[in-house]
């Protein structure tokens, strides 16, 4: 996807040097974290309910799995790459979870066996990436089918009730305090930890900064000796384990893993972390950016069921606040 | 795709698949237990069958997702072009599928339509087989109505619509005799119709939100299988069983559970099986016995309660 031979601007790097480009990203942040007030304060006046506190703990469980996902995909997009498969690993890792607590499993080992299905798929999308070398489009485009066939095949697509404890990660809170305070959600907890997690990653590890430099410019990367193929793999291991995450969560949210479920969820996630200022063209990207990227298509889902906007109409807002979102950001670059 | 389509069907024919003696059943999608129990209906008619035409062999296709209308359409096209002698088709699209049964016609190769509603000359097909969704829809809105009635002691107040695609044939009569039903024979409110597109996370948020916007609703339907299962959850989390009247349709073992455990007060469940049984059995009629068949079979649906739920009318629908 990035033409390696293209002399570019913007380097040598975000990440390194670039003081200009971090001030820069700061004011990224705060229009878009500016336009999450904004939204917020808006369903606050117009939809019954929304400001409760109660409903903001509901908004950020339901929104928290987007989150992670979109989290995971900013690392692949920020390589220059993409993870189309991540709703076909959330179906089949949900469903691989629950057959194993269906078969005896301890409950929380049949949560990492989720995760360890995840971190399979995306080893298999790293190396179609950098052994087969198949654009990372068409790699994973084509996984979303195997996995998806796979979940399929072997629930024979039927969906499977889960022992009831295994509904304990998706639906259980902390901090309760009877009717005061509903408690917040465990995956809520996930995703700040996650986020916290990925974020120190991204900006202050060896890994982060090789993940910017290959996203940046692929060849230059490989010549200062940057093992690019195994930065490639790490990032679609954490996007597809990430999804794997979101997989076992769903399925414990619905206490019952559904293989035919999730279709469609990576681009929920894509346009998190597009609206978050990432660059589809690689080299830019954060991971507080996909966040707030995430709530806002969140508090926008939200907020106009809330408000009873028209089915179809909330469809066409939400498009256009994607388009607008990244239009923004294209004029603003130029 | 079409290379991997064009792969499907090669290998079809190495398999032997498409011998002159196919009849092919194209469903919407192959991934739910609604359609998993129409198979095993298409499969139960070709042992039957088999007596009578040895050769006979029943292939069973569908797309990836419901909404997936062109994929179903290719899938129809590549039976036409390797000469099945007859077609079941679920249509994902009222329309959308219009060109391609008649082609099949065209070509000779009779078209048994199921489930949901196909527009365009009703010649395009021989048959029609479904529940009759706008019955359904109805028998869902009189049971919701009666169920307020008891609860409140009056037929006023709000509800909510959680439906699934917006435009399928199914849903049209469906959601549509519901609401028909509702207008014409209460004072109820729908105050919102929301569209899971099948999906049982979206339908519990969807669920989520529209129970906190609306702490007076009173009753909430649930249109189909993944939707009611989302639905229900999203209702036993809000600890609101019991409390407020919810209607779900069709009968996998998730809304069976909801059904005893007083979540859901009733389910409309379809007969899924006959859609398979019997129209494979109207297609080998068609095509191979050469007979007249109805132009309309309705395969019946029954509203289930906990009452009935151990009863064998019951059991024979629930899967």
């Amino acid at each position: 996807m990035s033409d390696t031979h293209a002399p570019r601007k913007d380097l040598p790097g975000h990440d390194l040097a670039a003081a200009p480009g971090r001030s820069r990203m700061a004011l990224d942040r705060f229009l878009t974290f500016g336009a999450v007030v904004v939204l917020f304060a808006v369903f606050s006046i117009t939809a019954k309910n929304f400001f409760t506190m109660r409903n903001i703990l509901s908004l950020a469980l339901q929104t928290s799995t987007t989150t992670l996902m979109g989290i995971g995909v900013t690392f692949t997009i920020i390589t220059a790459g993409i993870d189309l498969s991540i709703g076909s690993v959330v179906a089949l890792t949900g469903t691989v979870a629950v057959m194993a607590a269906i078969a005896g499993v301890p409950i929380w080992i049949s949560w990492l066996v989720g995760l360890a299905v995840g971190m399979v798929c995306g080893l298999a999308n790293g190396l179609l990436i950098t052994r087969l070398k198949l654009p990372p489009f068409i790699a994973t485009l084509g996984m979303t089918f195997v996995v998806r066939g796979v979940a399929l095949t072997i629930t024979n697509a039927n969906a499977r009730p889960a022992p009831d404890a295994f509904g304990a990660l998706g639906n259980n809170t902390i901090f309760r305090t009877g009717n005061q305070f509903p408690g917040i959600s465990y995956p809520v907890i996930i995703m700040i930890l996650v986020a916290v997690l990925f974020h120190f990653v991204l900006r202050r590890t060896r890994v982060g900064r090789y993940t910017y430099a290959v996203g940046s410019n692929e060849e230059a990367a490989r010549l200062s000796g940057i093992k690019v193929s195994r930065i490639k793999i790490i990032n679609y291991i954490i996007c597809a384990t990430l999804a794997g995450l979101v997989g076992v969560i769903l399925a414990s949210r619905m206490v019952t893993s559904q293989p035919n479920s999730a279709i469609g969820y990576e681009l929920n996630a894509i346009a998190s972390a597009v609206i978050g200022g990432t660059s589809l063209m690689g080299g830019v990207g954060t991971v507080g950016g996909t966040v707030i990227g995430s709530f806002i298509i969140g508090i926008l889902t939200v907020g106009l069921t809330m408000q009873g906007t028209n089915y179809f109409m909330q469809q066409i807002v939400i498009g256009l606040v994607v388009l607008g979102a990244v239009a923004f950001d294209q004029l603003r670059n130029k | 795709m079409k290379k991997l389509l064009f792969i499907l069907v090669a290998l079809a024919f190495i398999a032997g698949f498409a011998s002159a003696q196919e009849i092919a059943v194209i469903v919407k999608t192959g991934n739910s237990s609604f359609w998993q129990n129409v198979q095993t209906g298409c499969f139960d008619a070709q042992k039957e069958l088999k007596a009578k035409t040895p050769k006979l062999s029943v292939t069973f296709l569908g797309p990836q997702s419901e909404s997936n209308v062109a994929e179903e359409i290719n899938i129809v096209e590549s039976a036409i072009d390797r000469g099945v002698k007859a077609i079941v088709l679920a249509p994902s699209d009222v329309t959308a599928l219009v060109p391609a049964v008649k082609k099949a016609k065209d070509a000779g190769i009779p078209v048994v339509v199921i489930d949901s509603l196909l527009t365009g000359p009703t010649s395009n097909y021989v048959s029609f087989l479904a529940t009759d969704n706008d019955a359904a829809g109805r028998a869902c809105a009189k049971e919701l109505i009666a169920r307020v009635k008891a609860a409140t002691g009056g037929d006023t107040g709000k509800i909510a619509v959680m439906s699934y695609v917006a435009g399928v044939g199914s849903e049209i009569g469906r959601v549509g005799g519901f609401k028909d039903y509702i207008a014409k024979n209460s004072h109820l409110q729908v105050v919102t119709t929301q569209y899971s597109n099948a999906d049982m996370p979206t339908a519990l948020n969807q669920t989520t939100n529209v129970l906190a916007s609306n702490p007076d609703l009173v009753g909430i339907f649930g249109a189909n299988e993944p939707t009611a299962v989302g639905m229900g959850r999203a209702i036993a989390q809000a600890g609101l069983s019991g409390k407020i009247v919810a209607i779900g349709f069709d009968g996998n073992a998730a809304l069976q559970n909801f059904v005893k455990d007083g979540t859901l007060q009733a389910i409309a469940v379809q007969s899924s099986y006959n859609m398979g049984f019997l129209g494979v059995k109207t297609a080998y009629d068609a095509a191979f016995a050469k007979k007249q068949v109805p132009a309309k079979v309705d395969t019946g649906f029954i509203i289930v309660t906990k009452d009935n739920i151990d009863t064998p009318a019951a059991k024979n629908v629930l899967y």
